[in-house]
C-alpha cells in the first residue's frame, strides 16, 4: 500500500516539472539573517516533551531546542562543555567534578545551578520516573554533592566513563526544579522547562509544536555554529508521518524544511534547483541480521558463514535504495570511532563457499522446491518484523535476502512481517532464527554493551563468553579512549569475524531537505541526527 | 411513550457496556504489552519492565484490573494515558473537536454530492447514469488514502489551492473533507438513485406529472422522500464508517484528531486511550441510531401514527 502512495505521489510531482539539482546547503542561503519564522515537517512525534523520557531517536532534533545538558559531543568522539564549564574526574574514576556555566535561567526564571542538576538527578532516581535511565545510564552512580552554586560532586560505585555520555543525553539534559514538580512532568510540553535557544509555547497534539525565541539566551556550546539568540523568531514542526505529503509539501513551498527523505524520493529532491539535501550516517549500531545460535540451524558456525556468504550486501542494497544506503561491514556503524574497518571485504557474496559450508554441515540434500534439508528437515530460518516499526524499507530489504538466499544457496528465510505484540512474543520465547536490530546511541560502547555480554538485554543471539563480557566492562570502566578503541576492536574481530554472529546490511542515516533560502541546518556531531534549530536562518 | 423511551436508553448502556467489554477482552487477547512502547528505543531489562508493571497496575489479575476499570468508568474516570502520560479526558477533549469539524463537513458535502448527483442523474439517458455510476463506484472502491493523496497531489502540491496539513482554517478543511465525502456520496447517490427511480415508477408519479408538475418538482417533492428512507438507514452505518476512515484521513493530512490518537493507542497498547475512544465511538452510534429514528418519523408522515 505504501508503495503505491509513493509511486502516486512520485508521479504527481513529477507533473509540476523539475529540472537542475539541488545544491549543497548554505550556498544559496546567505549570510544569517536574524528574525523570521520556518516551518520544519517532522516524521515523528514524540510520544513525550520530557527530555528525561526521551526513548525515541526520531525526536531527538526536538530536544535541544528547549533544553540542554552539561556536556554535548564534538565530531572526534570526545566532549565539549555546555552548561557545565569543565568537567575533572578523579584518578580513581569514582568522582566526577562539574564546574557550572554561571548566569544561565531556566524558561520559567529559575536559576541553574548546582542545587538544580542535583535535584534533576534525584528526580530520575524516583521510582517509577524514570525505569530505563536509571538501571542504565546510572547504574553506577551513587551519589551527588553540592560542593557551591557552581561546582557539582559526581560520585559513581564503579568506574563507568559512559557517564559522561549520559551527561552529554537527552536523558540527563536539565528540566528546571519548578517544572520538576508540574503534574504534566512526564508528558512534558509548555510548563516543563529547560534553558534552550528556544521555548516550547505551543503544543497541538497530531499536529504541531512551536517554538519561539529565548531572547535572554547566551550559553551555545563553541560548536553551536554561533553565539547569543537563536536567529529564527519562531519556527513550527509539524507532523507529517506519510514521506509522499512530506515531500510534497516542501516541493510546493508550503513547508520550509523537512526529515526523513526515503530513497525513492531521494531523487526527485536532489533533482529540484530550489531545494537542497544533506544526509548523515547515524552513530551506535549498523542495521544487521543476528543469527539465533541457541537452536538449529544456526548453532553451527558453518551455517551462519554461509548465511552470510549467500548475500550480496550491495547488490541488494542497490535494489532496493537505489544506491543511497551504506554497506556497513561490522557491528560498530562506520561514523563511529570505534569502527573496525578492517573488516570490509572479509566476507559475503561467495555462493560457491556457501554452499560448500553447507555441504560439510550435513545440509547436502534438496528437495523439490530446490531447498536444502538435512535428515528430511528443510534449512528454514524465520525472521519476525514488527510492522509498526518497520522503516527504511527494512520489509523489502528482508525480501530481497530471501531471494538472495534462496537462489544462491537453497536457504528458506521466512519473512514475517507481524504486529509488535506478535513479533515481542517470539523474540521473549526465543523462537526466532535471525532478528534485526539497529542501536542509535551516541557512544556505540553503549550499545555493544546492551548487545555483547551475557544476559544483556539485545543478547537474543545467545553468543557469550567470559572474555566478551570482560572486555565490555574494561572498555566501559576505562578513560583511555585509545585503549578502548583497541578492546572494541578486539570484540568486533571476535563477533563479527571469527563468530559470524550477525550479518550487518546498512548504516542507517537521517536525511534533511530545504528551500535553498534556509542556512545553518546541521546534523548533530556523532549522534549523526539533524540537529536542533538553535543555528538555522531563512536567507532573503 | 416513557416506557419505550426507557427501554431505548437501557438498551443503549448495554451497548455501551458490552463495547467497553469486548474492546478490553480483544486488548487482553492481543499479543504484545504497553511496555513496550514504553521502553521504546530506550534500555530494556527485565527490572525495568517490573517496574513499569507495577506503576501502572499491571502487575495485577487481569480480572481485578478489568472491574477497577469499569468501577471508575462508572464515575466518569477514564483514568490516564499509559503513554502520553496524561488523563485520557485530556487527550479526547483536544482531539474530539477536530474529527467532529471533519465528520460534520464530510457529512454535509456527501449529501450535497449524493442528492445532487442523484437528483440529477435519475431516470436521465442510460450513458449519464452508466457514466456517473462507474465514477461514483470507483471512489467508492478506491483506497481512502489514495484519494487523499490524489486531490493534495493536484489541489495542494500542484494548484496550490489548499494548505496540506493541520487544522488551521476552513481552506485546510475542505481536503479531507472531500477525501471522507467522496466515497461516502458515491454509495448515498446509489441508494438515493435507485430509491427515486422506483418511486418515480410508482402510480403517484404518473398522477403528479398528469396534473402538471414539472419533472425537478416531482422528483424534489415527493420522489425524494421515497428515496431518502434507506439512505437515512445508511446514513447511521456511513457515519460510523466514517470516523473508522478518519483515521487515515487525519494521518494523510496530518491533522490532529481522535482517529490518529485511536490507531497510536492501539498498536501501543494504551488500554484506557483505546477504550476510551471505543466507548464514545458506541456512544455515537448509539445517539445516530435514535436520531435516525426521529429522521424516519420527519421524513415519512406514514411512522407518525403508529
Amino acid at each position: 500500500m505504501r508503495k503505491h502512495l509513493a509511486t502516486l505521489a512520485l508521479v504527481g510531482l513529477l507533473l509540476s516539472g523539475c529540472a537542475g539539482s539541488a545544491a549543497e546547503p548554505d550556498a544559496d542561503a546567505g549570510a544569517p539573517v536574524q528574525g523570521g519564522s520556518l516551518t520544519w515537517a517532522v516524521e515523528t512525534e514524540p510520544i513525550t516533551f520530557n527530555p528525561h523520557q526521551y526513548a525515541q531517536a526520531k525526536a531527538r532534533l526536538l530536544v535541544w531546542n528547549s533544553f540542554e545538558a552539561l556536556l554535548t559531543h564534538d565530531d572526534k568522539g570526545g566532549y565539549l562543555p555546555w552548561l557545565a564549564k569543565s568537567w575533572d574526574v578523579s584518578a580513581d574514576g569514582l568522582t566526577y567534578t562539574f564546574k557550572l556555566r554561571e548566569g544561565v535561567t531556566f524558561h520559567d526564571g529559575e536559576k541553574f545551578d548546582a542545587a538544580a542538576v542535583k535535584a534533576n538527578l534525584d528526580q530520575l532516581l524516583v521510582s517509577g520516573y524514570a525505569p530505563g535511565v536509571a538501571s542504565t545510564q546510572l547504574k553506577n552512580y551513587q551519589d551527588a554533592k553540592v560542593v557551591d552554586a557552581g561546582t557539582i560532586e559526581v560520585h559513581l560505585k564503579k568506574p563507568d566513563v559512559l557517564i559522561l555520555d549520559f551527561f552529554a543525553s537527552p536523558q540527563g539534559a536539565q528540566v528546571s526544579p519548578k517544572s520538576l514538580k508540574s503534574p504534566d512532568l512526564k508528558a512534558g510540553g509548555p510548563d516543563v522547562v529547560g534553558t534552550g535557544p528556544f521555548i516550547l509555547d505551543r503544543y497541538t497534539k497530531g499536529q504541531e509544536v512551536h517554538y519561539k525565541k529565548n531572547p535572554a539566551y547566551q550559553w551555545a556550546p563553541e560548536n553551536a555554529g554561533h553565539q547569543g539568540p537563536a536567529y529564527l523568531d519562531e519556527i513550527t514542526y509539524r507532523f507529517l508521518k506519510e514521506s509522499s505529503v512530506r515531500i510534497g509539501a516542501l516541493t510546493s513551498g508550503q513547508v520550509d524544511v523537512v526529515e526523513g527523505v526515503p530513497a525513492t524520493e531521494q531523487e526527485l529532491v536532489k533533482g529540484d534547483p530550489n531545494l537542497t539535501f544533506s544526509k548523515q550516517l547515524n552513530s551506535g549500531t549498523a542495521y544487521s541480521y543476528y543469527f539465533n545460535q541457541t537452536r538449529a540451524p544456526f548453532d553451527d558456525l558453518r551455517v551462519r558463514k554461509a548465511f552470510r556468504d549467500a548475500v550480496d550486501v550491495d547488490a541488494l542494497l542497490q535494489g532496493v535504495y537505489r544506491g543511497t544506503a551504506t554497506r556497513a561491514w561490522s557491528i560498530v556503524s562506520p561514523s563511529s570511532q570505534f569502527y573496525d574497518a578492517t573488516l570490509e571485504k572479509t566476507y559475503g557474496n561467495n555462493p560457491a563457499n556457501a554452499n560448500k559450508l553447507l555441504d560439510e554441515a550435513g545440509w547436502a540434500t534438496k528437495d523439490a522446491e530446490g531447498f536444502r534439508t538435512k535428515d528430511g528437515k528443510r534449512l528454514t530460518a524465520r525472521i519476525f518484523l514488527s510492522a509498526p516499526f518497520v522503516r527504511d524499507k527494512r520489509d523489502i530489504l528482508a525480501q530481497a535476502v530471501q531471494a538472495a538466499v534462496k537462489q544462491s544457496a537453497g536457504i528458506d528465510l521466512q519473512v514475517k512481517v507481524v504486529d509488535q505484540g506478535t513479533a515481542t512474543d517470539a523474540l521473549n520465547k526465543g523462537d526466532f532464527e535471525v532478528f534485526d536490530n539497529s542501536r542509535a546511541d551516541t557512544d556505540a560502547g553503549a550499545a555493544l554493551t546492551l548487545i555483547l555480554p551475557k544476559g544483556a538485554p539485545i543478547n537474543r543471539h545467545g553468543f557469550t563468553s567470559p572474555e566478551i563480557d570482560e572486555q565490555v566492562a574494561q572498555a566501559q570502566a576505562t578513560q583511555d579512549t585509545a585503549k578502548r578503541k583497541e578492546l572494541y576492536l578486539k570484540l568486533q574481530q571476535t563477533v563479527v569475524a571469527d563468530n559470524a554472529t550477525l550479518l550487518p546490511l546498512y548504516a542507517p542515516q537521517d536525511q534533511i531537505a530545504a528551500q535553498k533560502k534556509v542556512g545553518g541546518l546541521k546534523f548533530e556531531p556523532t549522534a549523526g541526527v539533524p540537529g536542533s534549530a538553535y543555528n538555522v536562518w531563512i536567507g532573503k | 411513550m416513557l416506557a419505550a423511551i426507557l427501554k431505548r436508553l437501557g438498551s443503549g448502556a448495554v451497548v455501551l457496556w458490552a463495547a467497553a467489554s469486548a474492546a478490553y477482552l480483544a486488548l487482553r487477547l492481543a499479543p504484545g504489552d504497553t511496555i513496550d512502547t514504553l521502553v521504546g528505543d530506550g534500555p530494556d531489562t527485565p527490572v525495568i519492565r517490573a517496574q513499569i508493571a507495577k506503576d501502572l497496575g499491571l502487575d495485577r489479575p487481569a480480572v481485578v484490573q478489568y472491574a477497577d476499570y469499569l468501577w471508575r468508568l462508572l464515575h466518569g474516570d477514564f483514568g490516564r494515558s499509559y503513554v502520553l502520560q496524561r488523563p485520557v479526558i485530556d487527550i479526547i477533549g483536544s482531539q474530539i473537536w477536530p474529527t467532529v469539524k471533519l465528520t460534520l463537513v464530510a457529512s454535509a458535502f456527501s449529501v450535497v454530492i449524493a442528492v445532487g448527483l442523484a437528483v440529477l442523474t435519475a431516470g436521465r439517458a442510460r450513458w449519464l447514469r452508466g457514466l456517473v455510476s462507474g465514477v461514483e463506484l470507483t471512489v467508492v472502491s478506491a483506497p481512502g488514502f489514495l484519494i487523499g493523496i490524489l486531490l493534495l497531489s493536484v489541489f495542494s502540491f500542484r494548484l496550490g489551492w489548499f494548505p496540506v496539513s493541520g487544522d488551521r482554517d476552513v481552506s485546510a478543511l475542505v481536503l479531507p473533507a472531500l477525501a471522507l465525502a467522496l466515497p461516502i456520496g458515491g454509495v448515498l447517490s446509489q441508494v438515493i438513485r435507485e430509491g427515486l427511480e422506483r418511486a418515480l415508477d410508482e402510480p403517484f408519479a404518473v398522477t403528479a406529472r398528469s396534473r402538471g408538475l414539472t419533472r425537478l418538482a416531482l422528483v424534489w417533492r415527493h420522489a425524494l422522500r421515497h428515496a431518502l428512507l434507506p439512505a437515512v438507514t445508511l446514513a447511521g452505518t456511513l457515519i460510523g464508517f466514517m470516523l473508522s476512515a478518519a483515521v487515515i484521513v487525519e494521518r494523510v493530512f496530518g491533522r490532529p484528531g481522535l482517529g490518529e490518537v485511536a490507531t497510536e493507542a492501539v498498536s501501543s497498547k494504551d488500554i484506557p486511550v483505546v477504550l476510551a475512544v471505543v466507548m464514545l465511538a458506541a456512544a455515537i452510534y448509539v445517539a445516530l441510531s435514535l436520531l435516525a429514528d426521529l429522521a424516519y418519523l420527519l421524513i415519512d408522515p406514514r411512522l407518525r401514527k403508529g
